[in-house]
């Protein structure tokens, strides 16, 4: 019987074992290839072998430490905005929210914009001569910060990243927030606990698994940025905003070095890999 | 159910059918636009022709601007045959060589664009394209301000006094067909607030400066002016030259005064002319194709080549055109209708319809009527256009996005001259080896 099912099982994943070996395994495969491989456009179908030759070629570049700890920057601020912001918004609308579903529904809009759509539209705001925003600034205060310049380019993509993705984190811990039974908080409440001591002594700790989960997805998202950053400023003025996926594009369809962008490839898979375990292990850990 | 299928059948023969009989050579074009619609006139004027066989008539394919030459690059890398004759451009000639084959024009084609501008078409000195539209730089000026500074004495010595105090040299005021970089520095520090508190616009001029290939194009005639190139004839890389130096300089001279938008480090073609549409901009160098949206804008914009620097007036100048795909499947039919656009006929027809090809002062003559500004650009190309060396090889555009990341560093403020100056000769030692 337990061998009936287990060829059934196999039977029944087949297909989607299938489409995932070539929607997803086609192209690693290929990445491998290519990243151990001197490979140009001319060359695609007779890469030459190269050994860990790009790869040196990747970490020797100061670019791609330039764009890694960018990413990383990027990446640990987001998130932890996010999640602040995220979690005094679920916190402090949740009587709100219970009442007036539609509050949420608001609420999530700029999640629901492409990130590359929102790119542009920041591009058009931010103008100093076609911009809302600057217009405004110039009209009522005389003065207008370039929002863009070097010095200022890193907090507004921080900011525009926030601000987009904030509702995700929101939605997230508003969910974790009324799941916790209401009778835990009365119960606490007859014991004489304020609401402050509640909230971090009861609601918090019970949350704390969402808030890793939430923080956790939007670093992985942050640190792989693309759409929004290269449509609203490109790598930025001496590649003062290239995160590793605009690295990675840039190396491969700009300046054409297959081989290297797919090393960097990898060497982003492997971190991302590595970084998953040690924080599913984390987790177990801490909230076994 | 039998009545059904016979009727599918023959529907898809007819289509089968219609679809061989019709469009033998399939040319792939420059999407949307002027260059759109003047390919569509010039292959309708074509397939209209009774000398031209119903299997070499030409079909017209676009697809979308956004990555063009990333996708046709791998279109091409791949041996696609879903075209016959493919758009290429001057920078990205080299690159595309590999999967592309000469072509002979007609005989008429050097009286019909003039040496140079078939020159924009050329790699390894055989001709890879026939020229269809012509991109230079104009300087762009608004006259209203122009004249009244050098009608007003007390303009005219603040003017001579800024100079003075920024450049180290008391210039004065000139007509922008006098400019030399140095008069336009000094223009653009005389036109920003932040100097001249008195100025009607904010900024003396807009550098676009995003880290993006193109923007390096348009900075491009300012460093050969005073005599840069990027190899010398041993193949030497000579970014690193006093050149380049006085030129980059200069322009980081505007950034550092807050001559040019503090954010136009994230400036490209669009931001600057909304820049100068807006009216809080003096001059800027920009390509031929805003002239129409920015005359629209500033009703009084002059248009002249760029300044002029030690070595003389440089205007950069690539074209835009077409070539033979190596994988094509009907190679003759393509030939031929490339031969034919390279004739005088076919292009007055595709300047009639909008494009702007670079034309010889006699064949631009025929058009002084319909338009007018093929005279200017045509003149201003065959006198002031240069490629520098090495502008047209594989990796020119490579070499583009590395001066592009260096030298917005470099203004951004993010690193040294020498810095940007070494990486940037270290990227193009590699990339034009």
């Amino acid at each position: 019987m337990a061998k009936r099912y287990k060829l059934e099982n196999a039977v029944l994943a087949s297909p989607t074992t299938f489409f995932l070996l070539v929607i997803l395994g086609f192209p690693v495969i290929l990445s491998l290839v290519y990243g151990f491989s001197e490979t140009s456009f001319e060359t695609l179908r007779s890469p030459e072998f190269s050994g860990l030759n790009n790869f040196h070629k990747v970490t020797t570049d100061g670019t791609f430490w330039q764009a890694v700890w960018f990413s990383f920057r990027f990446g640990s601020i987001t998130a932890i905005l996010e999640c602040a912001l995220g979690l005094a918004l679920a916190v402090y609308l949740a009587p709100l929210t219970q009442k007036n579903g539609w509050i949420v529904a608001v609420l999530i809009i700029p999640m629901i914009v492409a990130p590359a759509m929102m790119g542009l539209m920041y591009r058009l705001v931010l103008n100093e001569f076609a911009g809302p925003i600057p217009y405004y600034l110039y009209n009522w205060l005389g003065w207008s910060p370039a929002f863009l310049s070097p010095q200022n380019v890193f907090t507004t993509v921080v900011l525009a990243e926030t601000f987009q993705w904030t509702p995700f984190a929101f939605l997230l811990f508003l969910t974790a927030y009324r799941s916790i039974p209401q009778e835990m908080r009365e119960a606490a409440t007859v014991d004489g606990t304020r609401p402050w001591r509640l909230f971090w002594k009861l609601e918090l700790p019970l949350m704390m698994p969402t808030v890793f989960i939430a923080a956790f997805i939007r670093f992985i998202d942050g640190f792989r940025v693309f759409d929004n950053i290269y449509t609203l400023v490109g790598a930025g003025p001496g590649g003062s905003t290239t995160s590793m996926s605009i690295y990675i594009y840039e190396t491969f369809l700009r300046r054409g070095e297959i081989g290297k962008s797919m090393a960097a490839a990898i060497l982003l898979f492997a971190a991302a890999f590595i970084l998953l375990s040690f924080a599913q292990r984390l987790m177990r850990r801490t909230f076994r | 159910m039998k009545t059904t299928l016979k009727l599918l059948g023959v529907t898809t023969l007819c289509a089968l059918m219609a679809s061989a009989s019709h469009a033998k050579v399939t040319v792939l074009g420059w999407p949307g636009g002027p260059e759109e619609t003047a390919l569509r006139a010039a292959a309708s004027m074509y397939n209209e022709r009774a000398d031209v066989a119903e299997e070499d008539k030409v079909d017209l394919l676009f697809t979308s601007r956004d990555g063009f030459f990333d996708k046709l690059q791998v279109d091409l890398a791949a041996g696609s045959t879903a075209f016959d004759a493919n758009l290429l451009a001057t920078y990205s000639i080299g690159k595309y060589a590999p999967f592309m084959e000469p072509i002979s024009l007609s005989d008429e084609a050097g009286a019909v664009f003039g040496g140079t501008v078939l020159e924009t078409m050329k790699f390894d000195g055989a001709q890879y394209g026939v020229p269809t539209d012509l991109s230079l730089h104009f300087l762009y000026y608004r006259t209203g301000l122009v004249n009244a500074l050098l009608a007003d004495d007390i303009a005219k010595a603040r003017y001579t006094k800024i100079a003075l105090e920024y450049l180290g040299e008391a210039l004065e005021p000139k007509s922008p067909e006098e400019w030399t970089w140095q008069d336009f520095v000094a223009n653009a520090l005389y036109f920003t607030q932040s100097i001249n508190p008195d100025s009607p616009t904010r900024y003396g001029t807009v550098i676009q400066a995003k880290n993006l290939l193109f923007n390096m194009m348009v900075f491009h005639s300012w460093p050969r002016s005073y005599g840069a190139d990027w190899m010398d004839a041993e193949g030497n890389i000579t970014v690193d030259s006093e050149a380049y130096r006085a030129a980059l300089s200069m322009a980081n001279l505007l950034f550092k005064l807050g001559a040019t938008p503090p954010d136009s480090t994230s400036y490209e073609y669009a931001e600057a002319n909304a820049a100068y549409s807006a009216g809080q901009v003096a001059a800027m160098v920009q390509w031929n194709a805003a002239a129409g949206d920015l005359t629209g804008a500033q009703p009084d914009t002059g248009t002249f080549a760029p300044p002029s620097g030690p070595e003389g007036r440089f205007t950069h100048i690539h074209g835009l055109g077409l070539g033979l795909n190596a994988a094509a499947t009907n190679k003759d039919g393509a030939i031929k209708f490339l031969r034919w656009m390279s004739t005088e006929e076919a292009a007055i027809a595709y300047a009639v319809a909008g494009g702007s090809p670079g034309l010889a002062a006699e064949t631009a003559a025929k058009l002084s009527d319909d338009r007018p500004d093929l005279v200017q650009s045509g003149e201003y190309a065959s006198t002031y256009g240069f490629v520098m060396n090495g502008g047209t090889s594989g990796n020119a555009l490579s070499v583009y996005e590395a001066q592009a990341k260096e030298f917005t560093g470099f203004w951004a403020g993010t690193q040294d001259l020498d810095t940007a100056l070494g990486n940037a000769t270290e990227a193009m030692t590699e990339l034009l080896k």
